[in-house]
């Protein structure tokens, strides 16, 4: 097999002649693949690739009706020099902190989790029966809650990575089908038992004033320092403790790894579960943060977006903490273009997988060389 | 008796999108590129054909451009996967939440959400339109009628013409396909831009002829299943067919049992096809036959100079 691959290679090792000047159209050119980039090339890529995203995205902002005078006021000036915008955002970032963490968790071990939402709405649940029901003390009521939230979120997270290892069966479609399960169940109980008597919504009853994440210091609320807490912890989880570094051997070879005496399969389970308790703090933050009660939309964009904040920081925990602050602002500006401009919130959607599309596309000028082909027939 | 008569007469028109998407996964999978973006070409399909038929009126027409549209936007999918050479799993999620925030977007900016268009009328085969029971599944409007002929030229295409021998050499080892002279790139965009018109077309179906109306993300998960259904039915079109068919037969009894009083918890009742889908999924899996038929090169990027 090499000895046919050879004359390739041995191709490149020609004395380099100055290539003969060639019509444009005539010129033929081949792809090579890259062994290596040096670091800051790869960043000047990756941040061409961004800028190109945020152009396109601008332009169909502006097509939308943006004028585009208002773009940067609106994404920039507004969003972050503004106290009480800089608040939302960091508000927003919380929930969002903690989809990314766990789809960088799942994605280290090699687990499209495309069920962030599910388990998301299952720790929602979780929270809001230890509330409904009066589970604990006053005092107790939110650690409660809060682990309530990470029990769920496991919980509805084990049966894809089982079913992956034991049966092999595709966990994009079993955790995207779990999705839908966990998005009726919630209808069924906002629409059924669960429904707050006193309104005409589908809202579950309030939470009570000690059930709901405090305000700590100048309006920032509890939820921002326990997502930062929770990031803390899983940058000691993937980067300084045993597991992280076992983690490492099994993404990078699982066979070998088994060979030389890592749990992989309990490795990648743990790693899973963990992915999915973080999802489920998610929905404890929005439920008990933001909006108080179970509402019935209360997950939507989170799911795609803790896939986007992991793949855009490269499953880098610290790297995540920065994407999802950026997606947060993406978030709050969303909704004030929805209320100032009548813009609808899938906008959001379609600037976030711009964005994907044209970083993924990056990858492509780091890891292939083009490169003209020298002479006519090579 | 009565209600079965209705649930069986509805199930074709419930079946024909899954079996069309599956039918275009399953020719865009044959040449070896995983298709993952149903989900989103079908919402495509689904806002084209509705945004074609309230401004044309024709459903021919608006079917057509549904197909195209769908078949527009794959160009960026193959953009992604066969010159650029993106993870395929990757490109195809990004086509899915594209594709949602782009037809979200549009169908809101344009106007075109909730404006009820008019279905397509029925048509009888007759003599079998007359049989006790069966009689109503053979009272269909066309594009019913037509899919088992869009099925046939497409097994024949695959099954029998030197070009789907190609397209699938392409799926199986593009190596081999391109040292005989195959264009491996040229078939799989092909593939790409065919498979993707059908999934669109399925789409369409479901706006213009089902709910005969535009909403956000309508297709519901749809085109999941759809990629469940092709792997359970090992890439094989006719098992496809029947697989849609049994999801038409489950999506068609969610309104037969709510017509005829049976009390079920309405969003447990809705939960069905998802918990179907899973449950074939594992039983498929647990089978001993796990890969067969699954082609060879299915999301390995083609590139003609790198080692292996």
């Amino acid at each position: 097999m090499n000895e046919q691959v050879r004359p390739l290679i041995v191709e490149q090792a020609r004395p380099p002649a100055r290539p003969p000047r060639s019509p444009l159209l005539a010129r033929r050119y081949t792809l090579e693949i890259r062994q290596q980039l040096a670091w800051h090339w790869q960043a000047l890529i990756i941040a061409a690739a961004l800028v190109l995203g945020l152009g396109i995205s601008a332009a169909i902002l502006m097509a939308a009706g943006v004028p585009a005078g208002e773009l940067l006021n609106e994404f920039v000036i507004l969003t972050v020099f503004d106290a009480q915008s800089l608040k939302a955002v960091l508000f927003q970032a919380a929930p969002m902190i903690l989809v990314g963490l766990a789809g960088c968790m799942a994605f280290r071990a090699k687990f499209w989790n495309l069920g962030l939402e599910g388990q998301m709405i299952w720790g929602a649940i979780g929270a809001t029966a230890i509330s409904l029901f009066d589970i604990g003390p006053q005092a107790l009521r939110l650690p409660l809650m809060l682990a309530a939230a990470v029990l769920c979120g496991l919980a509805w997270a084990l049966a894809p990575v089982l079913l992956k290892l034991r049966l092999k069966v595709n966990e994009i479609i079993s955790t995207l089908m779990l999705n839908y399960l966990a998005i009726n169940f919630l209808l069924h109980l906002l629409y059924g038992s669960w429904k707050d008597p006193k309104s005409s919504f589908p809202y579950s009853p309030q939470f009570q004033p000690f059930e709901r994440l405090p305000e700590l210091f100048d309006g920032i609320s509890a939820a921002v320092p326990l997502a930062l807490v929770v990031a803390l912890l899983a940058l000691w989880f993937l980067g300084i403790s045993r597991a992280g570094l076992y983690l490492r051997f099994v993404d990078a070879n699982p066979r070998v790894a088994g060979a030389v005496g890592v749990p992989v399969q309990k490795m990648i389970v743990g790693t899973v579960l963990i992915s999915g308790a973080m999802a489920g703090i998610a929905g404890f933050l929005v439920t008990a943060g933001q909006e108080g009660r179970l509402t019935q939309s209360f997950y939507q964009g989170y799911g795609f977006s803790g896939i986007l904040i992991a793949f855009l920081a490269r499953n880098n925990p610290v790297a995540a903490l920065v994407v999802a602050l950026l997606m947060a602002t993406l978030f709050v500006a969303g909704r004030s273009l929805q209320v100032f401009y009548q813009i609808p919130f899938s906008m959001v959607q379609l600037i976030q997988a711009i964005l994907v599309i044209c970083v993924a596309s990056s990858d492509f000028f780091i890891r292939h060389r083009i490169r003209r082909v020298q002479g006519g027939e090579s | 008796m009565d209600m079965i008569a209705n649930w069986l007469g509805n199930t074709p028109d419930f079946a024909v999108p899954f079996a069309l998407a599956a039918l275009g996964l399953i020719l865009t999978e044959r040449a070896g590129v995983l298709a993952l973006g149903a989900e989103g070409l079908m919402l495509v399909g689904a806002l084209a054909g509705i945004g074609a038929q309230l401004a044309y009126g024709m459903h021919g027409i608006s079917l057509l451009l549904a197909m195209g549209a769908a078949a527009l936007v794959s160009l960026l999918f193959a953009l992604m996967v066969l010159v650029l050479r993106i993870n395929q799993v990757i490109a195809g999620l990004a086509l899915v939440f594209f594709c949602q925030g782009l037809t979200g977007l549009l169908g809101t900016l344009l106007d075109w959400t909730n404006k009820p268009v008019k279905g397509l009328g029925a048509v009888e085969l007759w003599p079998l339109s007359e049989l006790p029971l069966l009689g109503k599944v053979f009272v269909q409007n066309p594009l019913v009628f037509l899919t088992p002929l869009i099925f046939l030229a497409v097994v024949w295409l695959l099954t029998r013409s030197s070009t789907g021998l190609r397209l699938r050499a392409v799926g199986e080892n593009p190596q081999a396909a391109d040292a005989a002279g195959i264009s491996v790139l040229g078939y799989r965009l092909a593939a790409i831009l065919a498979g993707s018109a059908l999934i669109g077309l399925a789409g369409g179906y479901i706006s213009l002829l089902s709910t005969k109306l535009w909403i956000a993300d309508m297709t519901g998960g749809r085109g999941w299943i759809a990629v469940a259904l092709v792997i359970f039915a090992r890439w094989s079109p006719w098992k496809a067919l029947a697989g849609a068919l049994l999801f038409g037969c489950i999506e068609a009894l969610i309104p037969q049992l709510a017509a005829a009083g049976v009390r079920l918890p309405q969003y447990f009742v809705l939960m069905t096809p998802y918990a179907v889908t899973l449950a074939v999924m594992i039983w498929v899996a647990s089978g001993r036959n796990i890969t067969g038929n699954q082609p060879g090169a299915l999301g390995v990027p083609f590139i003609r100079e790198e080692r292996r």
